[in-house]
């Protein structure tokens, strides 16, 4: 039935395939037929029109056609149909056919472009045949003569164009030509035979002209092109219809081939039917024969076929086959009758399985009687069930037997093994598997030797054969290997087992892990090792700590023996160099940690101290009581002189992990060594913070520590891996260029470095800014070892400084000399000092509201024996830095105080400011020497006004502070020089004791034209007011700046305006009175 | 060819013919340099684009160009549709670009529905613009003028000094150049045919002065423009490419001079002047006297 059906459906699939064929068959005939014919009259519309164009071409150059309108039209109409010819060529889409369109629209091309020089030139010669009569009119109107004879050559002219065959240009040429000679026309006057026989000539060559453009026009091969494209699309169609015709027979060809197929199909269908039946049959007979019980049951679950031990089986299934059995009610009928199903374990299914039979079930069925059947079903591909039953009752019950001696072995606690005489595995327990992780897969079918370690003498193995093959049983311990490679120890024992006639069949062998016991054992072992033979010293003592033992290590480092120290404590190692203190915090952290550790310097029995590295650990037992203390020192007295050693070699920065200045000179050195040998230059680059100190002192070490980091690593990220970049000190780095050509090369360097210093840096939340001044020396240039090139560059480095910050300066000689120069100020100086050649002068400081003078600044002048006077700026520098300022300093304050007590004789009470300087103070200056001054001068305290600078104040210490407040407490004046110039703010003088604020003549000098200066100006001045604070303009040079200082409430000024310094005889007194 | 002057579409290519949008700053449209009432060019000799940039030759008129056989003095666009984009691109013309002009248009209610309703995709696109002004461009042709009415037939449409114009018009060989429907603008010609004429002209010479060489490329197609058409010449002077003749006169004269070689006497020049002037036909847009 199933293939009746199925053949059925091959004939209706076919036809509707064959309708569909014949279909798309007529259609695409349909279709071609239609497109053929409008490509048809496309490609004729086109050549139509070429010939219109054609025509009209000869006509223009014969003058029939005076007015070119039709061309327009024509060209538009080709180019129109070319366009379409053009789109239709994309549906056709042949690379051939493309091609010769090409060809052809390029020729049509060619046309279009001779027609527009046609339709010009012909224009030309037309121009000229209708002027020509006008102007042969006009000559004869003058000489009717020679007018004849032009019109004469004109009707030749017209003739030709009109008959070309019976005249030739030549005839005509050769006519003007005498015309031209017998008129002497080319000296002649009349300008209108001139005029004409030009027209004539340029006539007859422009028609020459116009006729090789016709001659080209009609060379272009647009109709040899046009027929290719023609030719070629009617073979294409041609071709396109054999195809289809091809096509079409082929389809017949094909159809009539099918339905011969066809009836092929049916006839051999009917005769496979009657062959299945005969199968049948056959089969009948052949399940029947079987010993097997076996049955059939199709895919819907009817019973389909079945022998008769099948019957036998299962007897309750006889009286209900005549009605046809089902799958269903056979399962419920097994169970109606008692019969039980059990799953087959793995070794029976393993047995029974058929690798040919597909999705194969098998199972175990119980029944009451006592029978066991092994049942197995299968699906065949057509989805039918095969069942074939076996009567497994005998093997079933010796199984069962078997069965339970199994399950002990599965679940003993020991090893189990059973190997064949040969020593092939055949069994193993779970326990086997567990302790050397071989699975039953795996282990079956090996020799025990897969376990074996290596550690055993094959004397151990061939022992244990001998035992066993005799019939005993062996006993012994093994050192195996599992199959992760760790090694563990067994207990085994080994017997034979024999069959009932007394043979061999196989050996048992059992056996127990027992490497957690050897740990143990071996731990033990170990330990007294390590004590015996440590190069570390150990004591062991007990909670008294009185020494239990020492071992060997311990008498070779302290010189004790073991019966020397036994009972006694350690303490006789006491070095007596570590305090009751030391001793108690290593007791505290024992007792309440467990363990201490620390360095500890000890005696040696010969009195040598020593230092060690001593470990102590307290012992406990369970209960956590301290049993006993174990110390383990180890002399590192060897060490102790390696890190001092390390130390003194280390050759880089800790801080910022650069190389340090012994390193640097190391490189430097070779640098010199090898620019020497190559010829090149070596550049040395000095950098030295700007504004470092200031960072350092108002935001701590840290910050300032943080920030040589940052700076060292934005250094290093200038320069190239051969340069060194190395800490010099401080906030000094220094750069070595070893390889330059030219020394700019350094300043680029320079350059780089100044711009990534001068960057932001951001530390601890902080915004930080500081610059960097570099002095650069070269060599060769300069000089030619490495502490000269050092000295150089930091004197440039200074330059750079003074030169103003964050910049870079070049060594050079000059600098030199003004090192030389300075050193001799220096010598000087101190000279001076000791000579006293020193004087003061006194700036007047008025009241800018009354103009008296109500205080004066005194200031220090050397007179210098050579030089002349020296202003203070020139070497008060020097002095801070020699410290000579401290006795200048000194001297200063004693000659300002004696000139106010002079003053005071006078009946003048002139106050007078004094300079100090922060030096003076870390020189030493105690207020109670002030104090001490004033007292001898005998002027009172507040005649006397200090005036230090910001950078005084910036100190912050505790000191400053105290010695600030003593001086107020003094009664004397404390008065903020140049401010504005440093980094304090108004709010920061607010903690120091100050009573005047000294505005620096730099915010002064530009008041009038720098509004910005104007404005701070007042704001300080009024900030100053509501601190308390006086408020005085320094360096106030006219009467405007004075006018705008009193509108902004400034209260005093000082400045050349109103007087200069001058010695003290020179003041102008009168003014000073009334104070 | 016939077209429906009342049609919307043509309508619609009015409206964007007269709008300012179409120029980058909204300051210049299509009619802006072709004044429609007056002869389809405006009187300058060279145009105005935006930002008061300066043109490189003299606007042609609008009118009867659809009879032309390319667009533009060097013939560089073959059909009225190619050449519409031409001034709205270009950086001294009308400085704009489709998107920007689109980008304008689709603002205005007016003509996004007029769009919609009159092309098929609805929607304003460069084509549809395009398709729009040149239906317009189409109604742009002047019949019935007098030289027509006196070619039909009627002996007193013209004077007898105009038809001795149209004689020596014929005489001169001007008729060999300037002929067809549109009395011109079906051909290619050399400026100084017969003189030079670029060699005598007092100012430098312009890549616009190449001619139709700027399109082909070619050694002979040097200084060939397109002949225009006399139809509206009396209404647009200036005159040439260059717009270096200011009146009619001026322009028969240089035409004499370098196309045919010879000066000819001032009263034939006003005859054929005169002539010319006969060859203005009608519009309803179109000023009826000068």
């Amino acid at each position: 039935m199933m293939l009746q059906r199925s053949s059925g459906l091959v004939q209706y699939s076919l036809i509707i395939a064959m309708i569909a064929i014949v279909f798309v068959y007529f259609q695409t005939r349909t279709i071609d037929v239609e497109q053929h014919n409008r490509r048809v009259d496309l490609l004729l519309q086109l050549k139509q029109a070429e010939g219109k164009l054609d025509r009209d071409i000869l006509q223009v150059t014969s003058f029939l056609l005076v007015q070119y309108d039709p061309f327009v039209e024509t060209t538009h109409e080709i180019k129109s149909l070319s366009e379409k010819i053009l789109i239709d060529d994309l549906s056709i889409g042949e690379v051939d056919y493309h091609l010769i369109i090409d060809k052809y629209l390029a020729s049509l091309k060619d046309k279009f472009e001779l027609l527009e020089r046609i339709k010009s030139k012909a224009a030309l010669v037309r121009n000229g045949l209708h002027y020509l009569p006008v102007l042969i009119d006009n000559v004869k109107s003058e000489d009717i003569l020679i007018g004849d004879e032009l019109s004469q050559i004109l009707n030749h002219i017209y003739h030709y164009y009109i008959l070309p065959s019976e005249l030739d240009t030549l005839t005509i040429i050769n006519e003007i030509n005498d015309f031209r000679n017998a008129y002497n026309v080319d000296k002649s006057e009349n300008s209108m035979i001139k005029d004409t026989i030009f027209h004539m000539e340029a006539n007859l060559q422009l028609s020459h002209e116009l006729l090789l453009l016709r001659d080209n026009y009609m060379t272009i091969p647009s109709d040899k092109r046009f027929d290719e494209l023609y030719d070629y699309y009617n073979n294409y169609y041609a071709e396109k219809s054999r195809i289809a015709e091809i096509f079409s027979l082929t389809i017949v060809l094909f159809t009539v081939a099918l339905l011969i197929g066809l009836g092929f199909a049916i006839n051999r269908i009917i005769r496979e039917r009657n062959r299945s039946e005969y199968s049948h049959n056959q089969l009948v007979d052949a399940v029947n024969s079987l010993s097997e019980a076996f049955a059939l049951f199709s895919s819907t679950g009817e019973l389909i076929l079945y022998n008769y031990r099948f019957i036998e089986f299962y007897p309750w299934i006889n009286k209900r086959l005549k009605n046809g059995l089902t799958l269903h009610e056979f399962s419920r009928l097994n169970h109606d009758n008692g019969l039980v199903s059990e799953n087959v374990n793995d070794d029976l299914q393993a047995n029974v399985t058929d690798m040919n039979s597909l999705s194969r079930t098998s199972h175990i069925e119980h029944l009451v009687d006592g029978r066991w059947y092994l049942a197995s079903d299968s699906k065949t591909t057509s989805g039918e069930l095969v069942c074939v039953r076996v009567d497994i009752t005998d093997t079933k019950e010796s199984e069962i037997e078997l069965r339970k001696l199994y399950r002990a072995l599965e679940q003993s606690p020991v090893t189990v093994m059973i190997t064949d005489t040969q020593g092939t595995i055949e069994y193993v327990n779970p326990k086997f598997v567990e302790t050397t992780g071989y699975t039953e897969d795996e282990a079956i079918g090996q020799k025990p030797s897969i376990l074996k370690s290596g550690n055993m003498e094959d004397e151990d193995y061939k022992e244990l054969w001998e035992t066993i093959s005799s019939g005993n049983t062996w006993s012994g311990e093994f050192q195996n290997r599992k199959k992760d490679g760790t090694v563990y120890f067994e207990s085994t024992s080994i017997s034979p087992v024999r069959d009932t006639s007394g043979n061999i069949i196989n050996y048992i062998s059992i056996k127990e892990d027992i490497t957690t016991r050897k740990k143990v054992e071996d731990q033990l072992r170990m330990n007294a090792t390590v004590f015996e033979t440590a190069s570390e010293g150990i004591v062991i003592t007990d909670t008294n700590n009185v020494i239990k033992t020492v071992n060997p290590a311990f008498t070779r480092i302290t010189g004790y023996g073991l019966d020397e120290v036994i009972g006694k404590t350690p303490a006789i190692l006491n070095s007596g160099l570590h305090d009751d203190e030391f001793y108690k915090e290593l007791w505290s952290s024992l007792n309440s940690k467990g363990y201490w550790n620390g360095e500890i310097w000890n005696r040696r029995k010969d009195s040598a101290i020593y230092p060690e590295w001593l470990s102590i650990a307290a012992i406990k037992d369970e209960s956590g009581d301290v049993q006993e203390y174990v110390a383990v020192f180890s002399d590192i007295t060897r060490r102790k002189q390696d890190e001092e050693q390390i130390r003194h070699q280390a050759n880089f920065d800790a801080l910022t992990k650069l190389p340090n200045r012994s390193l640097l000179v190391d490189r430097l050195s070779q640098a010199i060594v090898s620019a020497k040998r190559l010829s090149h230059k070596v550049a040395l680059l000095f950098i030295d913070l700007d504004r470092f100190k200031s960072v350092n002192d108002s935001l701590g070490h840290v910050t300032g520590d943080e920030l040589l980091k940052q700076v060292a690593k934005r250094i290093g990220e200038c320069v190239s891996e051969s340069d060194t970049v190395a800490r010099f000190g401080g906030d000094e780095f220094v750069i070595v260029l070893p390889d330059i050509v030219k020394a700019n090369e350094a300043a680029d360097v320079a350059q780089r470095v100044i711009s990534a210093i001068d960057q932001s840096y951001r530390i601890f939340g902080r915004e930080i800014y500081v610059g960097a001044s570099i002095g650069i020396t070269i060599y060769p240039d300069d000089s030619h070892d490495s502490n000269t090139m050092l000295r150089n560059a930091d004197m440039a480095m200074y330059r750079a400084k003074e030169a103003g910050r964050n910049n870079y300066q070049y060594y050079t000689s000059l600098m030199n000399e003004q090192a030389q120069r300075r050193m001799e100020l220096e010598r000087d100086l101190r000279k001076a000092v000791d000579n006293n050649d020193f004087f003061l002068v006194y700036q007047p400081i008025i009241s800018i509201k009354t103009g008296d003078i109500i205080a004066v600044e005194a200031l220090v002048r050397w007179q210098h024996p050579r030089k002349g006077v020296i202003g203070s700026d020139i070497f008060i520098p020097v002095a801070e830095e020699t410290g000579l300022i401290g006795t200048l300093g000194r001297w200063i304050l004693k000659e300002a105080c004696l000139q106010v007590s002079d003053w005071k004789s006078q009946g003048l009470d002139i106050k007078v400011n004094v300079n100090i300087s922060s030096r003076q103070l870390t020189l030493g200056l105690e207020t109670s020497e002030i104090n001490d001054i004033i007292k001898k001068s005998g002027i009172s305290s507040s005649l006397l006004m200090l005036e230090i600078t910001e950078g005084f104040l910036l100190d912050g210490t505790r000191p400053t502070m105290k010695w600030l407040n003593e001086i107020k407490k003094m009664g004397i004046g404390l008065a903020i020089d140049d401010f504005g110039t440093g980094y304090s703010s108004l709010g920061y003088l607010k903690r120091y004791p100050m009573d005047t604020l000294k505005i620096d003549r730099s915010f002064i000098n530009d008041i009038l034209d720098d509004k910005g200066d104007a404005s701070l100006v007042e704001a300080i001045i009024s900030m100053s007011h509501s601190l308390g604070l006086d408020v005085v303009a320094e360096g106030v040079e006219n009467e405007g700046q004075l006018e705008l200082l009193k509108q902004l409430g400034c209260d005093k000024a000082q400045g050349f305006l109103i007087g200069k310094p001058v010695r003290p005889e020179e003041i102008d007194l009168p003014k000073a009175i009334n104070m | 060819m016939s077209y429906d002057e009342d049609s919307e579409k043509v309508k619609l290519g009015k409206r964007l013919f007269t709008d300012v949008r179409l120029s980058t700053d909204n300051s210049i449209s299509c009619a802006s340099c072709h004044i429609l009432e007056d002869g389809g060019a405006d009187k300058t000799r060279y145009s105005l684009g935006v930002n008061q940039q300066v043109g490189e030759v003299n606007t042609p008129t609008v009118y009867n160009s659809m009879f032309n056989l390319s667009q533009f003095w060097d013939g560089r666009a073959a059909t009225l549709e190619d050449q519409a984009s031409g001034p709205v691109h270009n950086p001294i013309e009308m400085a704009s670009n489709w998107n920007e002009v689109i980008g304008k248009l689709m603002s205005d209610k007016e003509y996004v529905d007029a769009f919609s309703r009159i092309y098929e995709n609805g929607s304003i696109t460069p084509d549809n613009i395009v398709d729009a002004i040149v239906s317009f461009e189409k109604t742009l042709i002047t019949p019935n003028s007098p030289f027509d009415r006196w070619l039909n037939g009627d002996e007193n449409a013209i004077t007898e000094d105009e038809k001795k114009g149209y004689l020596l018009f014929k005489s001169y060989g001007c008729v060999a150049c300037h002929q067809g429907v549109n009395v011109g603008g079906n051909m290619y010609q050399q400026m100084g045919a017969i003189k030079d004429y670029f060699s005598t002209l007092k100012r430098d010479l312009t890549k616009a002065d190449l001619g139709r060489f700027n399109v082909t490329g070619k050694n002979e197609d040097k200084h060939f423009f397109k002949v225009p058409s006399l139809r509206l010449a009396s209404k647009t002077s200036p005159y040439f490419h260059d717009g270096s003749a200011e009146t009619l006169s001026d322009a028969v004269e240089v035409m004499a001079e370098y196309q045919l070689g010879r000066k000819i006497p001032e009263d034939h020049i006003y005859k054929i002047v005169q002539f010319i002037e006969t060859l203005a036909g009608k519009h309803k847009l179109l000023r009826a006297t000068p």
